[in-house]
């Protein structure tokens, strides 16, 4: 543990200071850091980047500061190492915003003025009642209107270059005044004429209201169309709207009428809002308040989860419902969306089909991504029990490690000072009640120290579980160090993208681990030691294979130390280093026989000369190429079986247009508030249900988990799974997972993976035969 | 100098531009494969597009509730499309953005098409190249040679997408060339002459040594792209055919259903991106480790969960455990399938005599080697074909030259007489008159001592002892030493210092080992960035839909490049 060299060792993860040795760190750490909130992942995360910060400066030798390292984490680099290249900006790019728009504007204008005179013109022909007056006076009122072209002028059709005779008669365009013949002309219908004109009115003079078609024009307008049209009494055109007569339409030309026409088309569509767009919107809106709430929730729920007193289990179960209630309504929304216009008469076209199934797929994505996240909340006796629990862990921690200090610290100067300073400040922690007795602040360390990390709901059982893994992650990180002193730059790429798999798995482990309680504990310990043995022997193997000297370079005392303290797991980690790669293999006998031609390969170095020999054909094994996939390999080929009525359920819930009383609408729930909302609530996994069912009995949790003997108090559940209030549990669980496994139906069905969907429908079925009779029970 | 990264930057920006709202894509045939480079369909979700569409497709609909972003490279006919478009508006507001420079008039002529006042933005975003890594790019152009000089279209395009990616990156190169080559110095002086006539586009902040460009042409190194490669994107490319990151798997004896088409995108694919660059053999080792951890994570006995703990732990488990399954299954069905395709066309051998006849210097060990491949049935007649190309590029003035006996073998095999004239052609194309630097044959001190060392060393790898010509040039480029006379500079300026930032383009097509090669360099040296483009990436993709025997891209550019000098 030489100072100076290693950076990453001593960056205080919070504030990203640079400290030259392990002790400044913690003094730095406790001082600074003691009362704040602290979040795993955003640490792990920091300690990432400030570790990759701090090998930029090895690499490159200058002290440039890069100014954003948190956008690099989401884009992958390919081969190339990243960090030895610059950030980038955005291209070049060039506007053409202002050369377009100018020459836009003289169109624009051009066909503005083309636009407004005819509908001036329409007006003026519309405006008088044209039922009482006679043919004559029609005549000369529209030729007042617009000057017709003298019909000696125009020997042929201009359309279509027909010469007018007796038979091809001469017509007449009311708007612009031209001539054409019989076929080349239109007509405009006059509610057509009608709505043109008082389109033009409203958007001109009152904007947005769209209900009243007739409404007085507003003289004020300061165009003049405006004033123009103010002159004109819209009662006449009220009365000849009302009789309607067979020639009640006004002559025009083709391309009058097309300009009538766009006109028309771009007035609809201007009122026009979509239904899909209203939901969309909704959806969105669903959206963002999601990606509000919750990180806020999570932070909550992990601050108590571990016992921290910082936020109130009350109001946490508050925003739980919240978060959980516009999951619903993303579903739901996103489900409306997907089944609009469905029974509509003329079908949606096949791209609006399309449009509605990437919303629905994408709703999908969002609710799988992110309320698998969601943990759950401690009931409030469990809380105390965190609490308590918390408190001595924090304690014991806090022991174990001044006692490794007083082990490895031997050869510090600063030695006395120190121990002092521990020594106040261990008095100073014990006088603190809350449980917010800060973490070792070394960042490897701290990563090791699970017992103050959120979810650590069972410690004891957990440090166990835990170990090895955050143990595996200091040895890379100290392997990682040692390959970089040794310039081997593709070992430290390898290296920290171990570290980082090992980090997300991490992540994803604290996460699962609170939300499945400790039933799963059991089973997931033997799932991750295999993982972590896994990751060891490889690690090891890569590590005797490829730098045999590095082997001997064995971590520094302190790893030792620390390796020893964590109990059972040293002893582990040692049987590790002696063993062989080989019996790992034999372990996973499944994989093998799966898979003859690529474990074939097992024992052959990374060499094509010697790969030659082992890779043998699959091709020549027939069932071989199919049963390369994994899922055809498990596959049950149950049928889907149609008298389930729980199949037929969710089948109907896919389908499901008119029948908006599924439990899901969230219009219902909307709208009858109070009342309907309690009811709803329980069914779909209330955390106050929990909750109420618990404090019915606390003193039974509470003294059956005195805080020196089993400190896990899901533990103590588990053993009397007799009680009811596990009963209530579990119903809720089973409530929630019948939702959950019902989106997954939907999903796998949507990708087409129908072995999937066989497998999950069998277990959806399962799922309901447990609920009912757990209802029966009660 | 992230090739990658820059289009990507290019298209998160045109779809920040347009706002919240459902989005369309509107792309034309080019620019759709420029994206789905850089983005897949699942974080184009994420950012509101919903629909992708072709601007020239004509079965759209309306449907004015939707914000359009169309990306389009500035032909007449896109220009054309869009007027259309304009005219007669599907959607409510158009963000237009052209993959690179467009004239003044066109712009007019959209300009006064927007009657309706639909168009909202008009932009030219420079990303007019393929990105297939961060450190490589490719303009997917066939062909581009009439002769021993340029297509005029091909040499138009060229410079547009080598001048985009200059845009791209932001660099104003300084532009060196390969003498013995015309097109190459007819390139370099196009993109010059953009250069210039843009200045204002390139008038970037400058840096200490300014960045350089290397055109270089394929002709010069015509070995290359002959061998077969052994890493993981070179063969999937090679041996299956990788088109914008999708593979074809459906011609896989007993494919399921949903692995007919399957998307290696090393942006999303984890696995896909650790083992880009490994070799056949560490892949194997990999994937079994991939295996293996997804027993582990399998939830046990399925089929059966007894206990709500069972299910919980299930479902809770269950999308990492649908993303790792579909990961798995994917990247076993492509090991498998090659190295089933390995052993079929009996690689294994055909790559160590061909490796052997591109770094060795033994004729007589050789020429036997090859006509006992030769007369093995099992080896295809593309594989045949290759190895006596290489013969005949190798020891094409050899004395006691075997090659006539060989292709006499061929004949025998029945190999049609198209194919066998290709020997000939490829000579043409990449023979020693050709050639300005000495592919084969060293003839300095230094380049015999370490052809003497390294044959000393003896060879790690007998698959992969070959390195591309281009290794050597970057080598020299980096430490400066590369001879002006054999790649001078065009116009008056020079580099003094050690180029840092370097993009070499190569007429004709880049090669996957050659990109392996510049990874490599770009970790090796410090401070060097290198970017490497080619008119194409040669793999068997472009004629994948010829039947029987598929031709790498080289032999189809040495094709229509003789073909043509014979027109001429």
């Amino acid at each position: 543990m030489s100072t100076g060299e290693v950076k990453e060792g001593f960056i205080c993860p919070l504030c990203h200071k640079d400290l030259q040795s392990f002790y400044q760190l913690q003094d730095h750490y406790e001082e600074e850091h003691s009362g704040d909130d602290r979040h795993v992942r955003g640490q792990l995360k920091s300690l990432v980047q400030k570790a990759k910060k701090a090998k930029d400066k090895l690499l490159k030798r200058d002290g440039d500061d890069r100014a954003d390292t948190g956008s690099y984490e989401s884009f992958y680099y390919g081969g190339v190492d990243p960090y030895m290249w610059e950030p980038q900006e955005l291209g070049a790019t060039r506007n053409h915003q202002d050369y377009f728009k100018k020459h836009r504007a003289a169109r624009i204008d051009h066909y503005v003025i083309e636009v407004n005179k005819l509908l001036i013109r329409l007006e003026k022909l519309t405006s008088f009642d044209r039922t009482n007056s006679d043919v004559a006076k029609i005549r000369a009122i529209e030729k007042s209107v617009v000057p017709w072209v003298s019909d000696s002028d125009v020997p042929f059709c201009p359309d279509c270059g027909n010469k007018f005779n007796i038979r091809n008669r001469r017509h007449h365009c009311r708007l612009c005044g031209s001539i054409m013949c019989r076929k080349c002309m239109d007509f405009v219908p006059l509610p057509l004429a009608y709505k043109l004109t008082s389109g033009t009115r409203e958007s001109l003079c009152i904007p947005g209201s769209p209900g009243q078609s007739q409404a007085p024009p507003s003289g004020a307008g300061a165009s003049g169309m405006g004033s123009r049209r103010g002159s004109l009494s819209s009662l006449s055109s009220v009365t000849s709207m009302l009789e309607e007569k067979d020639d009640e339409k006004i002559r025009c030309c083709h391309h009058c009428m097309d300009t009538l026409l766009k006109r028309q088309q771009k007035l609809e569509e201007r009122d026009h809002m979509p239904d899909i767009v209203k939901l969309y919107e909704r959806l969105r809106m669903c959206m963002d308040k999601v990606d509000e709430k919750a990180p806020e929730y999570i932070k909550v729920a992990e601050s108590l989860n571990a016992g921290e007193t910082t936020y109130n289990l009350d109001s946490a179960g508050g925003l739980r419902l919240e978060v959980q209630k516009y999951y619903e309504l993303i579903d739901a929304l996103s489900k409306r969306i997907l089944t609009l216009g469905m029974k509509d008469d003329p079908a949606p076209t096949p791209k609006s089909l399309h449009l509605q199934k990437m919303i629905r797929y994408t709703a999908t994505l969002f609710v799988q991504e992110k309320l698998l996240g969601l943990m759950s909340l401690p009931t409030k006796d469990k809380y105390e029990a965190l609490k308590e629990k918390r408190k001595q862990e924090q304690e014991k921690k806090l022991q174990q490690e001044r006692l490794v200090r007083r082990f490895s610290s031997t050869h510090q100067a600063a030695q006395e000072s120190m121990r002092k300073r521990q020594e106040s400040e261990k008095n100073r922690s014990v006088a603190t009640t809350n449980g917010e007795v800060p973490p070792a602040p070394k960042p490897p360390r701290m990563t090791k120290a699970g017992g103050w990390l959120p979810s650590a709901d069972s410690k004891k059982t957990h440090s166990e579980l835990k170990d090895p893994l955050l143990q595996q992650i200091d040895n890379i990180q100290s392997f990682l160090r040692q390959a970089r002193e040794a310039q081997r730059t593709d070992e430290v790429a390898m290296l920290e993208e171990n570290l980082r798999q090992l980090q997300d798995e991490y992540d994803q482990q604290q996460t699962s681990l609170a939300i499945a309680l400790s039933q799963k504990l059991a089973q997931e310990e033997n799932l991750q030691q295999g993982e972590i043995q896994r990751l060891e022997a490889r690690e090891r193997s890569e590590w005797e294979q490829r730098a045999p000297a590095a082997d001997s370079r064995q971590p520094s005392s302190i790893w030792e130390c620390s390796l020893d303290l964590g109990e059972p797991v040293a002893g582990y980690v040692e049987e590790d280093k002696i063993g062989e790669v080989t019996p790992k293999f034999e372990r996973s006998p499944l994989s093998l026989r799966a898979f003859p031609a690529l474990a074939g390969q097992e024992e052959s170095p990374p060499r094509l000369r010697s790969l030659g020999g082992h890779v043998t054909p699959p091709s020549s094994e027939g069932p071989n190429s199919s049963s390369l996939n994994p899922f055809e390999e498990d596959s049950t080929p149950t049928e889907e079986d149609p008298s389930n009525p729980f199949f037929e359920d969710i089948q109907e819930e896919h389908k499901e247009v008119s029948n908006g009383k599924k439990e899901y609408n969230p219009f219902d729930d909307e709208e009858d508030n109070g009342g309907q909302e309690e009811p709803a609530a329980t069914s779909l996994g209330n955390p106050f249900e929990e909750e109420s069912s618990e404090t019915s009995n606390p003193f039974t949790e509470a003294s059956g988990d005195s805080p020196g003997v089993s400190t896990n108090p899901f533990e103590g559940d588990e053993d009397a799974g007799a009680l009811a209030d596990i009963d209530m549990i579990e119903e809720e669980l089973l409530l929630q997972q019948i939702d959950n496994i019902r989106a997954y139906i939907f999903d796998a069905k949507i990708n087409g993976r129908l072995d999937e969907v066989e497998l999950l429908s069998a277990n959806l079925r399962e799922l309901q035969h447990t609920l009912q009779e757990q209802k029966k029970t009660h | 100098m992230n090739v990658t990264l820059a289009v990507k930057q290019y298209v998160t920006r045109m779809i920040e531009d347009s706002g919240p709202g459902m989005k369309v894509l509107l792309m034309d045939k080019d620019t759709t494969s420029i994206v789905s480079m850089v983005y897949t369909q699942s974080e184009i979700l994420q950012k509101e597009v919903y629909l992708l569409e072709r601007i020239d497709s004509q079965n759209r609909d309306n449907m004015k509730h939707l914000k359009a972003i169309c990306y389009l490279r500035p032909t007449k006919e896109n220009v054309e499309s869009l007027i259309q478009e304009l005219r007669r508006p599907k959607y409510s507001v158009y963000f237009i953005y052209f993959s690179n420079v467009i004239s003044k008039s066109e712009i007019k002529a959209l300009a006064e098409a927007d009657e309706q006042e639909v168009v909202a933005e008009i932009q030219e975003f420079y990303g007019d190249f393929i990105a297939v890594n961060p450190h490589l790019f490719s303009l997917n152009l066939q062909g581009v040679a009439r002769g021993r000089s340029w297509d005029p279209t091909m040499l138009a395009r060229s410079t547009q997408g080598l001048t985009s990616v200059l845009l791209a990156l932001k660099k104003c190169p300084v532009i060196r060339y390969q003498l013995s080559s015309d097109m190459a110095k007819r390139l370099a002086e196009s993109v010059k002459l953009i250069i210039t006539k843009e200045y204002e586009l390139f008038d970037f902040r400058k840096t200490e040594v300014p960045p350089l460009l290397l055109i270089l042409d394929r002709s010069d190194d015509a070995i290359t792209p002959l061998l077969n490669q052994w890493t993981y994107q070179a063969m999937v490319h090679e041996l299956l055919g990788l088109n914008n990151n999708r593979i074809d798997l459906s011609r896989v004896p007993g494919i399921s259903k949903d692995l007919r088409e399957v998307v290696l995108s090393a942006d999303n694919d984890d696995f896909y991106a650790n083992n880009l660059y490994l070799n056949f053999g560490e892949i194997g080792t990999n994937i079994k480790n991939l295996m293996e951890d997804f027993q582990k994570k399998k939830p046990k006995g399925q089929q059966r969960l007894e206990s709500i703990s069972d299910m919980k732990a299930f479902v809770d488990s269950y999308p990492q455990f649908k993303k790792m399954s579909g990961a798995v299954s994917k990247h076993v069905t492509v090991v498998g399938e090659l190295s089933r395709l390995v052993a079929e066309r009996q690689l294994m051998e055909v790559s160590e005599v061909e490796q052997e006849l591109a770094c060795q210097n033994d004729h007589s060990s050789a020429q036997q080697k090859v006509r006992r491949l030769l007369r093995l049935p099992g080896v295809c007649e593309l594989d045949a074909v290759r190895l006596v190309m290489l013969y005949a590029l190798r020891y094409e003035r050899h004395s006691n030259s075997a090659l006539p006996a060989m292709m006499e073998e061929l004949a025998k095999r029945g190999v049609s007489e198209k194919y066998r004239k290709m020997v000939h052609s490829v000579v043409e194309y990449g023979g020693k008159r050709v050639r300005g630097s000495d592919l084969v044959t060293a003839t300095d001190a230094v380049a015999i001592t370490k052809q003497f060392l390294k044959g000393l060393k003896g060879v790690e790898n007998v698959y992969t002892q070959h390195q591309p010509l281009l290794q050597d040039t970057l080598d020299q480029l980096v430490k400066g030493k590369l001879r002006d006379a054999q790649f001078p500079y065009l116009g008056a300026s020079s580099l003094r210092d050690r180029p840092q930032d370097v993009l070499v383009f190569v007429v004709g097509g880049a090669t996957y080992e050659e990109a392996l090669c510049v990874y490599n360099l770009n970790r090796s040296v410090p401070g060097v960035r290198i970017v490497l483009g080619g008119t194409t990436v040669h793999s068997t993709k472009s004629t994948q839909h010829q039947e029987v025997l598929v031709l790498p891209t080289v032999l189809t550019t040495v094709l229509t490049t003789v073909h043509s000098t014979k027109r001429y």
